[in-house]
């Protein structure tokens, strides 16, 4: 069977199938009151056959195309932020991007100390792994408290990404606890990101 | 005085049935994440949207839900008397309420967690029904914007003058006293998230201009569609897809 790509165009609240025969994919919802799937975007309607694999043989309908929303932060999306305050037991961050996407307005991220790394988590120094002004990639844990999301860096390629040194000049990552000031020659104390090779 | 002529024509020449003409424009704030200018005859209204963004007072945040916030304004210039009313007086208070009850019944909030939209609407130029524009003007710019919505949400106003159903009244027959109904509806889901009346109306003839401002409401409705529809064909020829 020839798959063409369906031009079909939808606003919100178009029909796009019963629940019965699709699933709601992304910019689409399903009203259980009435099981019909709704369309809460504005784009074009794609049909997304099922994984061959699936037990589930309904195929999943997307709205894709759209001008898309700022991002907001969500459990287990991993995110840019900038440290802004390191404590005794925690580091503030601002969250500047989740995933790919930049984030419009900041949102606030905290890294406790035992989610800085996974292993010897009682001898963590907060001092030792982050700087304000640091730039460091983290995991999105939860939703957090009222004041802030709860952020990790307890894996090998979340932790600082880029960080200056006193002289002013960005520091070269060479180990996962160290970086060097290209400038000075000064070694400084970090929890460094392991680098995408 | 008499509003609707013995041949049915109304003051500006429409029949009761007729609503007036409606322009709408997208992205005309370009700061804005998602924004509208919409005119229902000289009703000009303009929409901003911005979010979802942090909640700025953190003891309004709802840890499951976006907080919605709107806020409605008219400029000094956009009526005939030029007026110099403080920043939340009653009707802009209550308008601002009735916009976010509106919009917040259409917006999946669910998913945005923790977050915080808001809707910004002046009005430009006022004409009557300038209620039913703003929350055109609202639900145009959050199509913009990009945040999942159940439905567009359209609104239209009806009146009864000299015995007859008349929908979206201007500003005259607006004052004219007689009963006044504004009426916002999800048109393809076919529910009613908003209804005010003023005055007072027998409950047979509420039924008729009931149904009168739904049909305008679809119409609106279908105007906005096509809206959002060329505007998503610019954005994909820009794209090259």
């Amino acid at each position: 069977m020839e798959e063409e790509k369906e031009a079909v165009m939808v606003t919100p609240g178009e029909v796009l199938g019963r629940t019965s025969d699709v699933k709601a994919g992304r910019g689409a919802y399903a009203a259980l009151h009435n099981n019909t799937v709704y369309a809460s975007l504005t784009g074009f309607r794609h049909t997304v056959p099922p994984a061959p694999d699936s037990s589930d043989l309904r195929p999943t309908v997307e709205v894709t195309g759209h001008k898309a929303h700022g991002p907001v932060p969500q459990p287990g999306s991993v995110v840019i932020a900038r440290v802004t305050k390191v404590m005794a037991r925690s580091a503030s961050a601002d969250i500047m991007c989740v995933g790919p996407k930049s984030v419009r307005e900041k949102f606030t991220g905290i890294i406790r100390q035992q989610d800085v790394r996974a292993t010897e988590i009682d001898k963590v120094d907060m001092h030792l792994s982050f700087h304000p002004g640091d730039i460091v990639r983290a995991l999105v844990l939860s939703l957090g408290d009222a004041r802030a999301y709860f952020l990790s860096t307890a894996k090998n390629e979340l932790g600082v990404v880029s960080a200056e040194s006193i002289a002013g000049a960005t520091m070269v990552p060479v180990s996962w606890t160290e970086m060097q000031c290209p400038l000075t020659g000064q070694i400084e104390q970090r929890k460094v990101a392991k680098a995408a090779s | 005085m008499e509003y609707v002529s013995p041949e049915g024509l109304r003051l500006d020449g429409r029949r009761p049935m007729e609503m007036r003409q409606i322009r709408a424009e997208i992205g005309a704030v370009s700061k804005a994440d998602g924004s509208a200018i919409f005119e229902m005859g000289n009703t000009k209204v303009i929409a901003a949207v911005y979010g979802p963004r942090e909640v700025q007072n953190r003891n309004q945040q709802i840890s499951s839900h976006a907080l919605v916030r709107c806020e409605y304004s008219m400029a000094n210039f956009s009526t005939g008397d030029r007026m110099r009313k403080p920043k939340g007086d009653r009707r802009s208070t209550e308008i601002s309420l009735v916009i976010r009850q509106t919009m917040e019944a259409c917006i999946l909030t669910h998913l945005l967690p923790r977050s915080q939209i808001d809707i910004y609407v002046q009005v430009l130029q006022a004409d009557g029904g300038t209620r039913s524009a703003c929350i055109n003007a609202a639900t145009l710019a959050l199509a913009d914007a990009g945040i999942p919505m159940r439905d567009l949400v359209t609104s239209c106003s009806a009146g009864y003058l000299n015995s007859t159903p008349l929908l979206d009244l201007n500003y005259v027959e607006d004052s004219a006293g007689g009963p006044d109904v504004t009426l916002g509806i999800l048109p393809k889901l076919d529910k009613v998230t908003l209804l005010q009346m003023d005055s007072k109306l027998p409950i047979d003839i509420l039924e008729n201009v009931m149904q009168l401002a739904i049909e305008g409401c679809k119409a609106i409705a279908n105007y906005i569609r096509e809206v959002l529809l060329e505007n998503t064909k610019q954005l994909e020829y820009r794209r090259g897809v």
